[in-house]
């Protein structure tokens, strides 16, 4: 095996997931060639520090994320919550303003109007 | 046509694999989602928003962009939810929409770069400028600890950044995220086999790239 060959096989023998033939030819080849260990020992460490780049969202993604879909939708979605009842559904309002409308007709209809005296 | 190679590809990559089986959990939650329940979606952000944000930090290398990336991610997600079939796992269709949102934003700001009349500045790297950002971890460290980190998280971030878009991806998914080869399979719609061979020239050319940087 040469430098070449051994460099090759680096990236599987740093994942555990060499051949077992392969990672004793290289494991051979690496303990007669420094040139070899001192290249594999410098991926392992550029490998090994990439796992540390860890960087969280800032604190007002959600919010921010709420506010573009929120104007983008129109108001459809995301709009300010009540305190108390929650959030209360666009269907449920048109709902019982129908309702509201149909007793307020019902009773328009069937009431007599009030403060009128039948003649006599 | 390099969509529809990519379906594919990916159909390729289930075949090999089996059908995916959501969790009760993962199932529930997105069909909420599916019903624009607005607490499911915040809950998906709570639980993916680091990944999705590293992600893409990582791949553009600047803060401001990676935030506007980010969140046009989860808007994505929110919009075309119905379009999510449960072949795969949900975390690996969320970052292959962040991996193709982060191309399509590094080839605009690679065509406003030429751009005589394009802005300036914008999608400059940061990370020299403010290299911890926000740790994920809570631990507090000492100023020396925190200065060395900072200056190996530029450096790395800068040596990320030498690559090419693909290798770019690769070496992120992998090594920053440590998917396993199945999951950068879902989200590249790569082989195993060209995974491992373009992954193992995207890291040796990271080392040399440090190597130089670093004597």
């Amino acid at each position: 095996m040469d430098h070449e060959q051994a460099a090759e096989l680096f990236s599987d023998f740093i994942d555990g997931t060499l051949a077992p033939r392969d990672k004793a030819a290289l494991e051979q080849h690496l303990s007669a060639c420094i040139q070899c260990r001192t290249s594999l020992e410098s991926l392992r460490r550029a490998v090994g520090s990439l796992g540390k780049l860890k960087h969280g969202a800032p604190p007002r993604f959600l919010p921010d994320i709420q506010q573009q879909i929120y104007q983008r939708s129109r108001g459809r979605f995301f709009s300010r919550r009540w305190k108390l009842f929650g959030r209360i559904p666009f269907e449920w309002v048109s709902l019982a303003t129908i309702i509201a409308m149909l007793i307020y007709y019902i009773a328009m209809l069937h009431g007599t109007p009030g403060g009128v005296k039948p003649a006599p | 046509m390099e969509g529809a190679l990519r379906l594919g590809r990916l159909a390729k990559v289930r075949a090999r694999r089996g059908p995916y089986v959501m969790s009760v959990a993962e199932r529930l939650l997105i069909g909420r989602l599916k019903d624009r329940d607005e607490d499911a979606f915040g809950e998906i952000v709570r639980l993916y928003g680091d990944k999705v944000f590293n992600l893409v930090y990582r791949m553009l290398g600047s803060r401001a962009e990676a935030d506007d990336i980010a969140q046009e991610v989860f808007i994505t997600v929110f919009k075309t939810i119905d379009t999510f079939r449960g072949e795969a796992k949900f975390s690996t269709w969320l970052l292959r929409i962040a991996a193709n949102q982060s191309k399509n934003r590094l080839k605009y700001l690679a065509r406003r770069a030429t751009d005589p009349e394009g802005l300036e500045g914008g999608g400059a790297l940061d990370v020299a400028a403010a290299p911890h950002g926000l740790p994920l971890s809570g631990q507090v460290d000492g100023p020396d600890v925190l200065a060395e980190a900072a200056e190996l998280d530029g450096l790395l971030q800068r040596g990320i950044a030498a690559l090419d878009e693909e290798q770019r991806l690769l070496v992120i998914l992998r090594d920053v995220e440590e998917m396993s080869y199945e999951e950068i399979g879902e989200v590249t719609g790569l082989p195993e086999g060209t995974i491992k061979s373009r992954l193992h020239r995207a890291r040796m050319a990271l080392k040399e790239w440090l190597d130089r940087h670093t004597r």
